[in-house]
């Protein structure tokens, strides 16, 4: 058998051979120098009233998260359903490999590429945001600098990107259409904010579990609890196991289900 | 041959393999040896199985009942050691089509250990498509796609080689090709080629022997050559073609009469010496047919003749 290593190896040809990977990161690229621009040249009350760079390069990747997020769901949706909707799934499975380690290798090289268009997007951001900011020192934020809040923030986006992709991967999965997975991520990742307020889990005990609730991690940065006391490790837990939940449901049925026309 | 192919270990067996999805049972019990070295045909109307039982044995089906064993190895128990020895087109093949024909063929040298540049290189060459190898397969034709699946399945030195209906697609000078490139491969590589098709023709010019199957069941397994071999000694029926049946028929004193000719049961031997005594008594013979059984006549008689069910 030859190493696990070119599986991955195949993943990642299939995903950056094609114009579109490309055009989704040269998107990002563009929006991430786009708006430290924008409130450059939008500002009205002169360089006082610009914001300094690390307030600047947040609030940019606050708003590029949301297109990294769908760009990340694109490729997390196509990575299984795609095989099937081309019909070279069949030439896949047929190699001296198990469907585990098949799935395993596309799930990594999905992982791998949310984290080359984060750094892509902070990349850019950064430098747009020196080139676009006031020389003004970024006021500290809580108890933490102005760049370690940034980070934090930047970390927590992640995180949530990170099981919104693990879903739509389950779902590519489960009913191998791409349109199917990458419609019910985006419907989660909008709508999750409005579920957490009409099931707040000060009304309803049992929302404490939905995943909804969980969903933003950013109120932990400045407050230990969020809402009706729920801590950080608990929500940090009820996060683990949805995602858990997640890839299993996705390898049971991938390893489990005929491959028939 | 039959002796032999008892002697030798088949390179797959079925045994009492069936398939049930819900109630309908698609492949009932199909117990089958496929002995190493041959060309073995798997021949049945549209929906009889055949597709289902080649998914199961390259394990993109479960199998309900029964096992599969390749090479002595269980496609349920150990599929990666068993799915080693096979090379396989199930259906189309269907390819990446965003990467060139080579790109593709990498992709599947990268997952077995072994197949280097200059491999890649003989298997292109084998099919004949050095020349558009580096252009993306979305340019390519059907036919040339069917060349490209050929050669992913040769790739790794493939023990069985599983091909689904591989002359769809493929023009008379492709079908051509492929029947002699996969007689060559039998017989330099020693690779044992199991071929699905419902085109019953081809089939005879192509296999050494055929299983037939039916309903999800099988019907028969014929040894093509034996067949060939048995026409030489035992007498079959002939057509003699001549310009006056009337007086050829009371020369021979049996057969049949039939528009244009005489039919009658004759040796190897025997039809040399009557044409002999019909040329001699001044009897013009435009042509000497002998009128075999086709593997299409025997397969409608063997299957009913009946519809998809």
């Amino acid at each position: 058998m030859s190493e696990f290593t070119s599986l991955i190896h195949n993943e990642n040809i299939k995903i950056y051979s094609r114009v579109r990977t490309w055009v989704m990161l040269f998107i990002l690229a563009f929006i991430s120098v786009l708006f430290p621009a924008l409130f450059h040249f939008t500002s009205s009350g002169g360089s006082a009233s610009l914001m300094g760079l690390w307030e600047n390069f947040q609030t940019t990747l606050t708003i590029a998260f949301f297109l990294n997020t769908i760009f990340t769901v694109v490729i997390a949706s196509d990575s299984v359903a795609g095989e099937f909707s081309w019909g070279t799934i069949k030439l896949l499975l047929i190699r001296p490999w198990s469907r585990s380690k098949i799935l395993l290798s596309k799930y990594i090289s999905l992982v791998l590429f949310s984290l080359l268009s984060t750094a892509v997007m902070m990349l850019f951001a950064y430098g747009a945001s020196l080139i676009f900011s006031s020389g003004n020192a970024s006021a500290n934020v809580g108890s933490f600098t102005a760049f370690e809040y940034a980070m934090l923030d930047v970390l927590c986006s992640y995180f949530e990107m990170f099981i919104t992709a693990a879903l739509a991967f389950m779902v590519s999965s489960v009913f191998r259409a791409s349109g199917l997975a990458i419609g019910l991520s985006l419907f989660i990742m909008f709508t999750q904010s409005m579920f957490a307020m009409i099931f707040n889990p000060e009304r309803y005990a049992w929302a404490k579990y939905l995943i909804f609730t969980h969903m933003d991690l950013h109120r932990y940065i400045l407050s230990d609890t969020g809402p009706a006391g729920i801590t950080f490790g608990f929500s940090a837990l009820v996060l683990g196991v949805y995602y858990l939940l997640f890839l299993l449901v996705a390898w049971y049925v991938f390893r489990k289900r005929d491959v028939a026309a | 041959m039959s002796n032999m192919a008892e002697v030798v270990k088949p390179v797959a067996s079925l045994m009492g393999v069936s398939k049930t999805i819900g109630s309908k049972t698609l492949v009932s019990d199909l117990t089958l040896d496929i002995p190493p070295g041959q060309v073995f045909g798997f021949l049945g109307p549209n929906g009889a199985g055949k597709t289902t039982t080649i998914r199961m044995m390259v394990g993109l089906i479960s199998i309900s009942k029964g096992d599969i064993l390749i090479c002595g190895r269980s496609v349920k128990d150990h599929f990666e050691e068993a799915i080693a020895n096979v090379g396989a087109i199930v259906e189309n093949p269907e390819m990446y089509k965003f990467l060139t024909g080579y790109q593709n063929l990498r992709q599947y040298a990268r997952m077995v250990r072994g197949v280097g540049k200059e491999r890649i290189d003989e298997v292109i060459k084998l099919v004949g498509l050095e020349q558009r190898i580096h252009d993306k397969v979305k340019t390519y034709s059907l036919g040339m796609r069917q060349r490209l699946g050929v050669a992913q399945a040769l790739l790794h030195r493939p023990k069985l080689l599983i091909l689904d209906e591989p002359t769809n697609g493929l023009d008379p000078q492709g079908i051509r090709e492929l029947r002699d490139y996969l007689r060559r491969l039998c017989i330099e590589e020693g690779t044992t080629v199991f071929v699905s098709s419902h085109l019953l023709s081809e089939m005879e010019l192509m296999c050494d022997s055929v299983a037939i199957i039916q309903n999800g069941k099988l019907v028969d397994v014929k040894q093509l050559k034996a067949v060939g071999d048995s026409i030489a000694v035992s007498s079959v029926e002939t057509l003699f073609d001549v310009d006056n049946p009337q007086a050829a028929l009371e020369l021979i004193g049996r057969g049949q009469l039939q528009p244009g000719g005489i039919v009658l049961e004759a040796g190897r031997e025997e039809v040399a010496g009557l044409n002999a005594r019909l040329v001699a008594a001044g009897i013009k013979v435009y042509g000497i047919r002998t009128l075999s059984r086709s593997l299409e006549d025997q397969f409608l008689e063997i299957t009913g003749g009946e519809g998809i069910v």
